[in-house]
């Protein structure tokens, strides 16, 4: 992999790590449209890519540094005391409850799943999947307004109808955190299937997308830790690839803010839209050759 | 739900999976891993992980003095 293109990937996963649009298939499927040599079955590339995840972990750490104080400190706290009493206290815990699923199926299945990753044809594939997934998730969202006799109010009026984070059941965080091991199928987008669980759990879609970039932020970092030293002993030029995890974490950044303020009124049906013509599309112009 | 029994249970759990994160660690235990040889971290960190969260759950569902 030349400079250019480990920037060109750093940039590409920033940007698309956060929105649900799945960047470990953009990863997979946008260097074979491009005719870019690279192995991706080497096994440098996913410590490569998880290099770039832990970019994009930073960039959440930085963005939420104050709630992640406020969230250690709960999880300390109610753990020693063994009760919860503030709203910072029960989003540890939530989120505590949501890492474990995603922890047991990674640890259990990732392997198995990495069988699948070299092919951007399946990649290409679970992209159309997302697609309707998002748009399957703002379709029951649809019918629970309509249920609520919300569809003649603003999209502000909506969507202050529904509840904040901390409020979710424990169920419902353990069910939003197995979601997340969907992601491991590239393809398949993680902020994506987190915020749609977040919206069937009754959330407003701002703060499904803050629990979803919250919740992402634990496993990032624990599969960074497992898979870095691998890239660190490969004989794989590290300064280069971190230049590019630096990209990585700006781009997700940006990213970030963009979605926290897109979706305070916005939906997940563009991008679902998008996901479905971009999986179509990258079929057919690598079944081409193109 | 407060119950010492079920207190007693998820510590008596948590025990269990701190033996398994070592069996895993000291690669004596190859259940469910890619390869069949060599100690495997990720198992022994998320046996760990589940070890914490139980204790975490013995002490939330232990009875307290008021």
């Amino acid at each position: 992999m030349t400079l250019a293109q480990a920037l060109f990937m750093g940039l590409l996963q920033g940007a698309t790590e956060l929105f649900p649009v799945s960047s470990l298939g953009h990863s997979v499927i946008i260097p074979s449209l491009l005719h870019w040599k690279f192995k991706q079955s080497d096994p440098t590339f996913v410590p490569f890519l998880v290099l770039l995840h832990l970019g994009t972990a930073g960039a959440l750490l930085v963005l939420y540094r104050d709630q992640w104080i406020a969230i250690t400190r709960g999880f300390f706290t109610a753990a020693i005391r063994g009760r919860i009493t503030t709203e910072p206290e029960r989003l540890a815990m939530l989120l505590l409850t949501g890492t474990i699923p995603a922890g047991i199926l990674g640890v259990f299945f990732e392997t198995r799943i990495k069988s699948l990753f070299a092919s951007p044809y399946v990649a290409a594939g679970f992209l159309v999947v997302n697609g309707i997934l998002l748009l399957g998730f703002e379709l029951l969202r649809r019918r629970a307004e309509r249920r609520a006799a919300l569809d003649s109010k603003s999209r502000a009026e909506q969507e202050q109808s529904f509840g904040q984070a901390e409020r979710i059941s424990f169920v419902a965080a353990a069910l939003i955190g197995a979601c997340q091991a969907l992601a491991f199928f590239p393809g398949i987008s993680r902020s994506g299937v987190t915020i749609g669980g977040g919206l069937l759990a009754g959330l407003r879609h701002q703060e499904a997308a803050r629990f979803s970039f919250l919740l992402a932020t634990p496993v990032i970092l624990a599969a960074g830790l497992v898979e870095v030293p691998q890239l660190l002993t490969s004989g794989v030029p590290v300064v280069e690839y971190l230049v590019a995890a630096a990209l990585s974490g700006a781009a997700a950044y940006a990213s970030a803010r963009f979605l926290l303020r897109y979706f305070r009124s916005g939906r997940l049906d563009p991008y679902g839209w998008y996901c479905a013509a971009a999986g179509l599309i990258s079929f057919g112009l690598l079944a081409l050759n193109l | 739900m407060k119950s010492n029994t079920l207190a007693i249970g998820f510590g008596a759990l948590a025990v269990v999976f701190i033996v398994v994160a070592a069996l895993y660690a000291l690669g004596v235990l190859q259940i469910l891993t890619s390869t069949t040889s060599g100690p495997h971290i990720k198992h022994a960190i998320l046996f760990a992980v589940l070890a914490i969260a139980s204790l975490i759950a013995a002490n939330f569902t232990r009875e307290k003095a008021v």
